[in-house]
Parts: C-alpha cells; structure tokens; sequence
C-alpha cells in the first residue's frame, strides 16, 4: 500500500513537473496544448523542436498530413474522430510503459464503470456456434485501401489474436487462455456479469488493459457479445470440453 | 523506464564462433547474423521459424536486389543520370552504411527523411522524375522500381549497427515525437505498437512478437526491406508501417510525411547498436 502511495504521488509530481518544464498549460480535450504547439512563423514554417514530443506527435497526426483523416470508417465519422483520444486513451497513453499508478487506475474504472451498458432483458447467453466464428474472425473495423466492408460479413471479435479458446485453434497469448472458461467458473449471474462487462469494457477489472472495449467502443453488438459469452461459457462449447484423459488407453 | 533485462549478457564472449565486434557482423549473410543473434539470446521471436533460417540463403530479394543495382547505375529519367550522385547522408554516392545512419537531417531539404523519401529526392531532382512517374508512383511490389532500389541500398548495409544520428534537433524532436506516438492508444481497438510490441515471448496467433524494448530482437524487426514470403514480395518499412495501422483499426498513414518518418526514426533508435539483416526475410 505503501508503495503504491509513493509511486502515484511520484508520478504525479514528475507530471506536474514535465507539465511546467514543457511550459504546457492544462491539456486541451483535444491533447494539444495551446502554448505547446507555437503559432507559425512568419515564412509558414512551424519549429518542431520548439514543441514538445507530445504536442508534435499530435501536430504530425492532425496538422501535417500525417494521416488519412478524411477517410470513411464503417462507424459513419471520418479517420479523424477514429484516432481522437478519449479520456481513456489519454490517461493509459500517458503511463508509456510503465506499471498502472494508484491515480490513474482510479480514474480509469470510473470512466470504465460509466461507460458499461446492460443489455435490455438482461445478460444473457446467445449461440456459441455463432460465438465460435465470431471469436476466431480478425474480420472488420480495418481501414486500408479498401476499408473492410461490414455489409460483405459481420465483423468478428478477433478474441483468437490474443486468447487461446478452444483447443482445436491456435490463438494468441497477449491476454490469459481462456480454455475452459466456463467449464471452471459456471453460469451463475454474478459470472455473467464479470464476463459480460470484461468483453464490453475491461477496465472496469484491469484499468488500462490492453484488452479493447469491445462493447464500448462499438465492435461488437449485443448479440455478437451474447454469442461470444456462449462460446465462453456454455458447457456445450469446445471451449469447454474436457481434456483428453491422459491415463486413458490409446485404443 | 524499465528495460527487461531477460537475456544475460552473453557468455558467448569467451565463446568461439559468436560475433560481438562491430565488424564480424559485416563479413555475414543475413541468416548467420540472424543465428548469432539467435544463439547470444534464445529470443522467442527470433527463433520461431526454422523454416525461414532455411530458406534465407535463398531469399528471392537477393535477386531484386540485383537488378536495384542495375537501375541505380543506369542513366535514367528526363535528365538522364545515374543515382550515384545521390547523398544519402553519407556523401553523394556512399551506400555502405548509409541506411543504418537513416532516418537523419538533411540540410538541402531541412527535413529529417527516411531512405524512401530521400531516393524519391533524389528520383526528382538529379534524374528528373516527377511524383506522378511510375518509377517514383509504384511504391510496393518486388517488380517496382522503388522496391529494387531500396532493397539493393538497404543491403549495403547488412550487418552494420543500426546508428541514425541524434546530433541535429529536429532529429531528436522526430525519435522523440515518434516515441509518444508508440504509445499513443487511439482507435476502435485502443491499440498503440506497444499493445503488441511491449512485452516478449507474446503471440498473436501463431506469430512470436519482437519486443521494442530487446533490441536483439528488435533489429530483425526493423529490418526492411525484407521478403515477406507470405506476400511474395519484398517489402519496406513504409509498408510495414501502413500494415500496423490497418490491423491497429486506425486510418491510413501517409507514406513519406513527417509521422511515418517520426515513426521510423524511433523505431530505427530502438535497435541502435545491433547489427542490420539486410535484406530480412520474414514470414
């Protein structure tokens, strides 16, 4: 406890003190900073060691052509408000590599807890047929050349990129294995909850994550998320399926 | 800033066999420094495939290569001239270890450029292309002019330790700039490189991830151009850049601005001192 006190009042110092040196003042919603970013001088021509790096990455992203900020997303607003930080961002950004301070974490699973919204009728457990595709597809949200186009196919969870699930599949390990995910936990309401408000936003649990928020970010739907809690959870999924009995004879 | 110290450091210097001096590295192919790099560490990443070790001394980027030297020797465009006046930033005409000093400042344009953005430089202005020519238009595919270029320039410098200068200010505010953009989360996913880049031995998939922070590991990431076998073409860095930022669900980077040369400058820093796999082959 004792540490975790020293630690986030260190931070905040230092921040207080990056703030002064880098002589911001309090960051716009935008995360520039007015009297970080210097007006342009008189030939056009903006000095980029007179800014901080903060204050000239968000030059570089939204003021020097960085970016495709006019390109459509699937969600209906441009590339602009795609890659806008939000509170969340901002705050998780800001720890870099480092571990969680007491502060943030704090901040962070209120505006987690702020953003969870419950399905109307209540959390309840879809198709985990349909749960099984849904994790294993990368499918959807991507912008290139061609953005990935949501009325050819539903946009899945990609959930495989970073959990290993089943164990017919290989997936990632970024995030815990999810194998046997139901199998050890049950269907009770409190453990729909918890695996509910994980898949919608996991920092209501894990401020700062690396988990996206899967609900509140708009990737998944409620049926989708129904649909995936299934295949977590329901005792017919193969994510659920008992391992092979080791001692059992081969024929 | 916490670096993992994972891998002890190496034994290996009273180990015959393995190259620690700055020079051996340069008197080796690609898929031996890549095997010293493998034996000093055990990386994860490094290790994933054997396949690709196998298959690296017949990497088909020798051959695009090969014929990037060709063009970067022949008399070409409107002015019709040779590249070998082009000043990568070690004097007009000097490759060896020029792109393992790249990203860097220079004074002709007042821009920190990247290798891709200076050959285009150089494709306009001694050999008189314009943007919209297909030498300088076509950016991706082995078979494209830029491809063959850069990856025959790239290769001059297999072997050296990654070293882009930090001397000039707007060098440092690049790397800097480029760093805060590492770990900026943004997007559908709330993705930043870090999510993906900041810890070792981690799968996507199948896929071992390099880990920016173990710059053993992450020189091979850095090492472009490479073949991507899964492609088949070789690749740049610009590419690889604009292929994070698709599976990261941000918009699409501009090739050649100041963010993805921001990008590169920082992610070229964080491999300094390890030795450059020129051309890599990757999955």
């Amino acid at each position: 406890m004792y540490k975790k006190t020293t630690k986030a009042a260190v931070t905040a110092a230092s921040a207080a003190l990056m703030l002064t040196i880098g002589g911001c003042a309090a960051t716009g919603t935008d995360g520039t900073t007015a009297s970080a970013a210097p007006k342009a001088a008189a030939s056009g021509k903006v000095d980029y060691t007179k800014m901080t790096p903060e204050a000239l990455a968000e030059y570089l992203i939204f003021e020097a052509g960085g970016f495709k900020l006019d390109q459509p997303t699937q969600e209906g607003t441009t590339g602009r408000e795609r890659i806008t930080q939000d509170e969340l961002q901002k705050a998780c950004s800001a720890l870099r590599d480092r571990p969680i301070d007491g502060d943030t974490a704090v901040k962070v699973n209120a505006l987690a807890r702020n953003s969870i919204k419950y399905p109307e009728g209540g959390i309840k457990l879809g198709d985990w047929k349909n749960g099984r595709k849904l994790a294993w597809s990368g499918f959807g949200f991507r912008m290139g050349h061609k953005n990935d186009d949501h009325s050819k196919g539903d946009p899945g969870g990609n959930c495989y990129n970073c959990h290993q699930l089943a164990t017919d599949r290989t997936g990632g390990t970024i995030g815990p294995s999810l194998t046997g995910y139901g199998r050890v936990r049950g269907t009770s309401e409190a453990t729909l909850k918890y695996t509910y408000e994980m898949i919608y936003d996991p920092h209501m649990y894990f401020p700062c994550t690396k988990m996206p928020r899967m609900g509140a970010n708009g990737m998944l739907r409620q049926d989708q998320i129904a649909d995936i809690m299934a295949y977590l959870l329901d005792p017919e999924s193969p994510v659920n399926a008992l391992p092979a009995d080791p001692n059992a004879p081969v024929n | 800033m916490f670096k993992k110290l994972l891998y002890a450091l190496p034994l290996a210097l009273a180990v015959p066999g393995i190259a620690t001096a700055a020079n051996d590295y340069a008197d080796m192919a690609p898929e031996e420094i890549l095997q010293a790099l493998i034996d000093e560490t055990q990386s994860p990443y490094l290790s994933q495939s054997e396949q690709n070790l196998m298959m690296m001394p017949d990497n088909p980027a020798q051959f695009v290569a090969e014929e990037g030297e060709e063009l970067f020797m022949t008399p070409r465009g409107p002015k019709n001239a040779t590249l070998e006046g082009c000043d990568f930033g070690k004097g007009p005409g000097v490759l060896e270890g020029a792109y393992v000093e790249l990203p860097r400042y220079f004074a002709d344009t007042g821009r920190v450029m990247d290798l891709e953005s200076r050959l285009v430089h150089c494709m306009m202005t001694l050999q008189g292309f314009t943007k919209d020519d297909k030498p300088i238009k076509k950016r991706h595919g082995s078979n494209s002019d830029m491809m063959k270029l850069q990856t025959y320039i790239g290769m001059q410098s297999n072997g050296m330790l990654w070293n882009p200068p930090m001397d000039h200010p707007l060098e440092k505010a690049m790397r800097d700039a480029g760093e805060v953009m590492f770990y900026r989360r943004a997007g559908s996913a709330d993705f930043s490189c870090q999510a993906c880049h900041g810890d070792t031995g981690k799968r996507i998939r199948a896929s071992v991830l390099p880990n920016m922070q173990v710059p053993e590991e992450w020189t091979k990431a850095v090492s472009w151009p490479a073949e991507r076998a899964g492609h088949q073409n070789v690749r740049s860095s610009q590419h690889r850049l604009r292929g994070c930022y698709w599976q990261m669900r941000h918009p699409m980077i501009k090739n050649g601005s100041d963010a993805s040369i921001a990008m590169i400058s920082f992610w070229t820093d964080a491999a300094r001192g390890q030795p450059a796999i020129l051309p890599d082959m990757k999955r």
